[in-house]
């Protein structure tokens, strides 16, 4: 299994009058090649198994294993190390820095792993070909257009070749063209062989075929229909 | 070339970035940092610069100077005393000096009067500190004056005028030069003269001088031939030159300090802004923060990110200020904090300031403007490079 869970808890504030059970005792296992889509209302506890799978942070309890390594025993160091290896995000409105070029916002991720320029950008033209972004290479990613926006936000997490692509409720702002659109990208990225977690409950998202399992989250824990 | 060096170089790049997206905010600290380090470097080098002319002037004046004291005052002192000093061994010369101020009531200025003996061992000194032609020996009522006097006045080289002797009868004096600018320091509200001619205008005896000048052989035995002088003229204040190199030292010190003391008030009230710039994180810029971080950005690049932010501002803000300090002292000779510097009097001297920058003040002045800056920015950007990576997600 590339994703594994196994009892997995987290609490937040542990032993302070604020304290939050976010998981439970979730289990989880996804293999390699697959998409997979967590569902749930908000506040169920889908971001903060979204966090661990990305290796964000440790579960409080039970044993994660993200592409071969127990988060459990990673220091915090190493953690990001970890991620920035083996995860690529897509978030919600995509999170770009408009104020930067379409091509600095995909290669953000590459600049603290000391390649150069000239790479950078090599890398970066592959996927904005890939993505038919490559007209936009210079524009400031707040000027455009909202299609565009999406490749940029995926482009950007594929720079790093992670084998592991998370999406946090991309479709959450986005029309029903666009959703399709992006899920016909994240269908061609699963048959390229890369291994995608959604968070969503958009129906054009749960109910779309690539979509290999849909996991229901409810108050920290798998909801088992 | 090395990763972690690249890795660094990509950060720097990122942080020449985010500065420019934030010009305006930025430009602004820049400016005031600037206005401030500007202010403390000119008084750094205008204290620097006028230790140093000082230091100059200073160096051709007798090593001895010997006044008789009477209650405490300062009176003429006969030239006998000159005699007693003979036998002392290790002196060279022992000259008599006139001197005094003259007030003159029209321009509400003081001149000082020197009267120099011809017999004086640096007077060859004296007459390369004058543009325009040689006091003379004597008896032909020619002086030299400084800038200051000659503008006050309006007097040229070869043109006559006359100043009233204490039983006011008029004295005549044709100007034979006028001081160079380097030794304006000394020399701007002065009218050097032949001994005999300061005689003639204070109405002092032939057998008395305002003080005697001792110049000894050996510089290393200033203090002790002054300790043997004390003894033998128990009625006299003798002053070596050290000491009055210290006097102008401490003087200009002070003045330094009083002033440095000022500025510091601005540095921490523009402390103050800074730690209130860096802490206050906007909602735009904690969103990239954590969008950086869940990217793969660690603690420690985020902070090296603010660092190199703040060094560049501090090293720009550094750069400008020194530049405007350099320029406002030597081409502009201080002229915002000459009245703190130079005194007060009615006739400023017209310094010619060119300071010698060394290492050591650069490093100086890099301690007291940039390090608290950078020290004030830690918290803040530590608090900045927390901002966890989980804040991008939708929640």
């Amino acid at each position: 299994m590339l994703i594994e869970l196994d009892s997995v808890s987290k609490i937040y504030n542990q032993g302070q009058p604020n304290e939050v059970r976010a998981l439970s005792e979730v289990s989880l296992a996804i293999p390699p090649q697959t998409m997979v889509c967590l569902k749930g209302p908000s506040g169920s506890g889908k971001s903060t198994l979204l966090s661990i799978i990305g290796c964000i942070f440790a579960p409080t309890s039970g044993r994660a294993t993200i592409a071969g390594k127990a988060l459990a025993r990673l220091p915090d160091r190493f953690l990001t190390v970890h991620r920035r290896a083996t995860i690529g995000f897509i978030f919600q409105r995509f999170n770009i820095l408009p104020a930067l070029s379409v091509v600095d916002n995909i290669t953000l991720p590459l600049l603290p792993l000391g390649i150069s320029p000239k790479v950078r950008r090599e890398r970066a033209v592959i996927l904005m070909d890939q993505l038919a972004i490559r007209h936009r290479e210079h524009f400031p990613a707040g000027q455009v257009s909202g299609g565009e926006l999406q490749r940029v936000a995926i482009a950007r997490a594929l720079v790093n070749d992670p084998p592991i692509i998370l999406a946090d409720e991309p479709t959450a702002h986005l029309d029903s063209r666009l959703s399709s659109e992006f899920m016909q990208i994240m269908a061609d990225l699963k048959h390229a062989g890369k291994t995608i977690v959604i968070t969503s409950h958009d129906p054009l998202v749960t109910e779309h075929p690539a979509i290999d399992r849909v996991v229901g989250v409810k108050d920290g824990r798998i909801d088992v229909p | 070339m090395n990763s972690a060096l690249e890795k660094h170089l990509n950060i720097l790049d990122y942080a020449l970035s985010a500065l420019w997206r934030h010009r305006l905010k930025n430009g602004g600290i820049v400016v005031v940092f600037a206005a401030v380090i500007f202010l403390v470097a000119s008084f750094q080098l205008v204290t620097t610069a006028l230790t140093e002319t000082a230091g100059k002037v200073l160096a051709v004046t007798p090593e001895i100077t010997i006044q008789r004291m009477s209650a405490g005052r300062q009176e003429a002192i006969p030239l006998a005393y000159a005699e007693k000093l003979h036998d002392i061994f290790g002196i060279r010369a022992v000259v008599p000096r006139v001197w005094g101020y003259y007030f003159d009531e029209v321009r509400g200025a003081n001149y000082t009067v020197l009267g120099v003996s011809a017999d004086m061992p640096q007077a060859d000194e004296l007459s390369r500190a004058v543009v325009g032609g040689v006091m003379g020996s004597g008896g032909q009522g020619k002086v030299v004056v400084g800038r200051a006097v000659s503008q006050a006045l309006q007097l040229q080289p070869g043109q006559l005028f006359s100043l009233f002797r204490p039983n006011l009868s008029l004295k005549a004096m044709t100007v034979a030069g006028i001081f160079r600018p380097e030794t304006d320091l000394l020399t701007a509200d002065l009218i050097a003269m032949p001994l005999v001619e300061a005689r003639d205008l204070f109405l002092i005896p032939a057998s008395k001088a305002t003080d005697l000048c001792v110049y000894i052989s050996n510089p290393a035995e200033i203090g002790t031939i002054a300790e043997k002088i004390s003894k033998l003229l128990p009625d006299t204040r003798v002053l070596t030159r050290p000491q009055i190199q210290k006097t102008y030292q401490v003087v200009f010190g002070w003045r330094s300090g009083f002033a440095s003391v000022c500025l510091l008030a601005a540095l921490a009230a523009f402390a103050i802004l800074a730690w209130d710039k860096a802490s206050g994180l906007s909602p735009e810029e904690r969103r990239e923060i954590a969008i950086l971080k869940i990217l793969g950005w660690e603690t420690a690049d985020v902070l090296a990110m603010r660092f190199w932010e703040g060094g560049l501002v501090a090293g720009l803000a550094f750069l400008l200020g020194c530049t405007l300090a350099y320029l406002h002292v030597v081409f502009f000779g201080a002229s915002l904090f000459r009245p703190v510097l130079v005194g007060w009097s009615v006739l400023h001297p017209a310094l010619s300031l060119a300071p010698h920058v060394t290492l050591k003040e650069v490093l100086l002045l890099l301690a007291f403007t940039v390090v608290p800056y950078l020290a004030v920015t830690v918290v803040p950007a530590w608090r900045a490079a927390s901002v966890p990576a989980e804040s991008a997600l939708s929640g």
